[in-house]
């Protein structure tokens, strides 16, 4: 995969932190995703459809999705429960609507996000595709952004933009 | 001043919600709906002077309640708070009918501004 299909990805994370969170998002490394575990137990899905598929996973541990619900909330939580569910559901939502803008060339929508809980759940992502994990630090703890997009079909896009400039070209 | 708030994700309800209390809204006076059937439910069977909606909900989504609310109400201010920050999907949305429009994320000051142009007998 492209990793520059990462960074607005990247920046949407680190805006959404800093001003939702009021909590800086310190990035602290890249690694291609090798296994279908999560890196924490707490992980927010969201597809990605349009002429490019994907899927984004938001990852966090229980003490980070605490601070999330206690900075958006105001509310103290010590277990994994519905509302934390929710709230790293939203935020996962403005993370990845916030990137979707610089791939408005392929009309993507979002799907609503599905919130995974416990440390043996699996996430796969599709064959043809390696996500790219970003690794963060925030004020609570560490953090994960997963994405993988289907690039072959991005190829394909550029391919056929291209031989459409071929065409025209030839014509005139 | 009676507020209909629609959102799928009770997080932003609620962070919407502790916004108009403040500005003086009464509880009472807010009614929340999680998505945007049950909203039109909700509106059909109230008298409320705004609509603050998400966009992207199941069952129906925030586009599609605002056109279903034109059909016979063109005045009511509807406020859309969303992700959705492309061109084409603002621009759809003013081509509803919107009155106004808040990207997510917001700070609960740039919320409050919003709102404030809204609902006049704000402080």
């Amino acid at each position: 995969m492209d990793v520059s299909y990462i960074n607005p990805f990247i920046e949407s994370a680190s805006n959404v932190f800093n001003i939702t969170l009021n909590s800086p998002l310190t990035r602290q490394g890249l690694s291609l995703k090798q296994t279908d575990t999560p890196l924490y137990e707490v992980s927010a899905v969201i597809g990605l459809s349009g002429k490019v598929s994907g899927t984004v996973v938001f990852s966090i541990s229980a003490p980070v999705a605490f601070g999330i619900v206690k900075q958006m909330l105001d509310t103290d939580v010590a277990e994994i429960n519905a509302d934390v569910a929710d709230a790293v559901g939203e935020l996962s939502n403005m993370i990845a609507g916030g990137a979707k803008v610089h791939f408005s060339q392929y009309n993507l929508a979002l799907g609503l996000p599905k919130v995974l809980v416990g440390h043996n759940h699996v996430l796969r992502f599709p064959g043809n595709v390696r996500p790219i994990c970003v690794h963060f630090k925030a004020r609570w703890g560490a953090v994960a952004l997963e994405v993988g997009l289907d690039t072959l079909a991005i190829s394909t896009e550029n391919t056929a933009d291209q031989d459409a400039d071929l065409e025209l070209a030839a014509s005139c | 001043m009676k507020v209909l708030l629609v959102d799928d994700s009770g997080t932003m309800r609620t962070i919407q919600k502790r916004c108009l209390l403040k500005l003086g809204i009464g509880e009472e006076d807010i009614v929340e709906a999680v998505n945007g059937q049950s909203a039109l439910e909700q509106f059909d069977r109230g008298v409320f002077d705004i609509v603050i909606t998400d966009w992207n909900m199941p069952v129906m989504d925030g586009l599609t309640l605002l056109k279903e609310i034109r059909k016979n109400d063109k005045e009511i201010p509807v406020v859309m708070v969303t992700t959705e920050a492309e061109k084409s999907r603002v621009v759809s949305a003013i081509e509803a009918g919107i009155s106004d429009y808040l990207v997510k994320p917001f700070t609960v000051d740039t919320l409050k501004d919003k709102f404030q142009k809204w609902v006049p007998a704000m402080v």
